[in-house]
């Protein structure tokens, strides 16, 4: 099983949206195309709202999993 | 108050709608229609040229997405309804007839929104408004159950709706979708349409390889049809099937409220203007004047109605 190889972290949890999805859009926009962004965010509106937009804007999710209270999103930049 | 007359040719003119009488002696409101509330900036200039001319300088927004021009004078309306055309300014209406058909902002924006309202509303606006009726008539169009139009308050509504599919092939088991789902049926008013099957399977990763995760089962009977797993799903694996518009009849709200109620489920956005056409023959065949469709219908068979309106 191969994992993807993370290339930057954001740890969002506590940000609100649509905060934590601009914070997401920034740090992907300051990033090379074909490399990995692991976010954490927030169990609720967070990790669905987040998701359906980093999907709007593009880019491919390779991974979702729930950590304990948090969700764990692993973005491959586009 | 000058009573030296108005010719009756003018007066007519104040009979068709669109033109409603103010407290103020000698004053009147000019109501204009907006279908769907969609409006093009240059022409929202224009009114604001009318209201400079003939009005206070101010308009009042109307709650059916109109714009209401007030402080017209009555020896100014033959000359400005005269010039509406031209400025691309429809007019609305008023008294027993059909009013202007509003809708939310549909999908060529909102991401909830499953139908383009704005294309819609106006092809609709075409059959749907200023229909003689005995009282009046109201429509509206939600592209989404959240139902920003309140489809299910106007005499005639439309609310889209979308079936969703999966492709097991693509899910990656991340339970979102389930998730979504759980929220939309109102967290336990209403059994979820999505739940995770609770037997693992093997899921192929997008890099490479594979791990278990559990699979979504999808029991149509509880289904929304809201398109929330659609938007939510992270690889794509849900998909629209169809989409569709429930359509609601009665609604109403004045002193007796009432819901309108669904006689049906996605119905095909080309059936519209032909329902529009039957419910409004309806309405004037069942209610006498003054009467509201919803009142009326409440001394009908409501599946005789179904028919003769799908």
């Amino acid at each position: 099983m191969s994992e993807p190889k993370i290339d930057q972290c954001l740890d969002l949890k506590g940000v609100p949206c649509p905060l934590n999805f601009v914070k997401a859009k920034l740090k992907l926009e300051g990033m090379d195309a074909g490399s990995i962004l692991e976010v954490v965010l927030d169990d609720g509106e967070p990790i669905a709202n987040v998701t359906a937009s980093v999907k709007e804007e593009g880019h491919q999710i390779l991974r979702v999993e729930k950590i304990a209270e948090c969700w764990k999103l692993i973005i491959k930049k586009v | 108050m000058q009573k030296k007359g108005y010719a009756d040719s003018e007066l007519q003119e104040l009979r068709t709608g669109g033109i409603i009488k103010q407290k103020q002696k000698d004053y009147f409101i000019l109501r204009t229609r907006i279908p769907g509330g969609y409006l093009k900036a240059d022409i929202l200039k224009n009114y604001s040229v009318l209201a400079k001319k003939y009005g206070r300088g101010y308009v009042h927004v109307s709650t059916r997405q109109g714009i209401e021009i007030p402080w017209i004078h009555i020896k100014n309306i033959p000359k400005l309804l005269k010039g509406l055309k031209k400025l691309g300014i429809l007019k609305g209406a008023c008294g027993p007839r059909s009013r202007n058909l509003i809708a939310c902002p549909g999908s060529s924006v909102c991401r909830f929104g499953l139908v383009n309202t704005e294309e819609l509303a106006r092809k609709l606006d075409r059959v749907a408004f200023g229909r003689d009726v005995p009282k009046k008539f109201k429509v509206a169009i939600s592209g989404c159950l959240n139902s920003c139009a309140k489809p299910q308050e106007n005499d005639l509504g439309f609310l889209a709706q979308g079936e969703p599919e999966l492709d097991m092939d693509k899910c990656i088991g991340c339970t979102l979708c389930a998730k979504v789902c759980e929220k939309v049926c109102g967290r336990g008013k209403r059994e979820p349409a999505i739940v995770m099957d609770n037997n693992k399977r093997p899921v192929a990763l997008a890099k490479g390889g594979q791990t278990t995760a559990l699979r979504p089962v999808y029991r149509k009977e509880n289904c929304l049809f809201e398109g929330d797993c659609i938007r939510v799903c992270p690889v794509n694996a849900w998909k629209l099937k169809k989409a569709g518009f429930a359509v609601y009849i009665g609604g109403k709200v004045g002193r007796f409220p009432k819901f309108g109620e669904k006689i049906a489920d996605f119905i095909n956005e080309l059936e519209l203007p032909k329902i529009i056409e039957n419910t409004v023959r309806c309405y004037n065949r069942i209610a006498e004047t003054g009467v509201r469709f919803g009142e009326a219908l409440e001394k009908q068979d409501i599946d005789l109605i179904k028919k003769e309106i799908l």
